[in-house]
């Protein structure tokens, strides 16, 4: 991550992305809804969420394939985790616009994994890319490009 | 002319996230209540962003085949969403517009509002892939 103010940014950003970045999905409680599990992150901006296979997930289409919806949920939750990652709870990120494209279905009955990388951030914005994927990360069911507002004061 | 009703209840995304409908003159009004489960941030609170997007692209989905009377579901190709304002903890409601309706494409714009329809929280935009169209 590319960060043009890197003198603002607290020490603390670093040690908290090891303890505690988990708790950006134990503590949401949509992600806890939908099943999201932690996997990793680090204080370079990346993070990753597991979004395990389960029958009520499924879409509109009468398959066994995770709903679009769900997925754009498990990548918007990805982009906040790689954020708070990089920079700390402080960062307090909220999404500004989230562009998704879908590669292809899917496989049925199959968990998905998102990992999301905040490559670039100003002051008050971040930029992110993610990539969805089922069995391979060379083989994205969806790839996804983001902008936050940070540091926000209000809600 | 398909039954929007059924198409929510025979989903299980849709069930799960709980999304009612109507239909009047408009074509689909979705109803998203507010629910514990939904919520992204508990400081705030506000709506998971994600919650919102995933209801505007049912939303989409549902003027479409209320329009295209099929029930054949249609495969989102992109979908592209900016949020305006925080989602509060309260009912969301929303409606989509086919603006362009292709031979295997159609090009659907969406928005989400709370209390006040001329306040929008979330604008979506998004192709799908009609059924039926090869490749």
């Amino acid at each position: 991550m590319t960060r043009d103010n890197s003198d603002d940014l607290p020490e603390a950003a670093a040690s908290w992305a090891g303890a505690h970045a988990s708790q950006m999905v134990t503590h949401a409680p949509y992600a806890v809804a939908l099943g999201m599990k932690y996997l990793a992150s680090s204080s370079e901006g990346r993070g990753s969420i597991l979004l395990p296979w389960r029958a009520d997930l499924a879409g509109t289409d009468g398959s066994s394939i995770v709903a679009p919806g769900a997925v754009t949920a498990l990548i918007d939750h990805t982009c906040g985790l790689a954020i708070m990652a990089g920079f700390g709870i402080a960062a307090n990120p909220a999404t500004l616009d989230l562009r998704i494209d879908h590669m292809r279905p899917a496989a049925p009955h199959t968990d998905i994994i998102c990992a999301a990388h905040c490559y670039r951030a100003t002051k008050t914005i971040a930029f992110l890319r993610a990539e969805a994927w089922d069995v391979s990360p060379d083989d994205p069911i969806a790839t996804a490009q983001a902008a936050f507002i940070l540091n926000r004061r209000e809600g | 002319m398909p039954n929007i009703h059924d198409i929510i209840s025979g989903s299980p995304f849709g069930r799960f996230m709980g999304i009612e409908t109507r239909i009047d003159e408009q074509g689909v009004l979705a109803i998203l209540p507010a629910r514990d489960n939904l919520i992204g941030n508990t400081s705030i609170p506000a709506l998971h962003g994600g919650a919102i997007a995933a209801f505007l692209e049912i939303t989409c989905l549902l003027q479409l085949a209320h329009e295209t009377g099929t029930t054949a579901p249609a495969r989102t190709i992109d979908f592209s969403v900016e949020y305006l304002r925080p989602g509060r903890p309260e009912a969301t409601y929303a409606r989509a517009k086919i603006r362009l309706m292709g031979r295997r494409v159609a090009t659907v714009h969406a928005e989400a509002w709370q209390r006040d329809e001329a306040k929008p929280v979330c604008l979506v935009q998004c192709h799908f892939r009609l059924p039926g169209s090869r490749g």
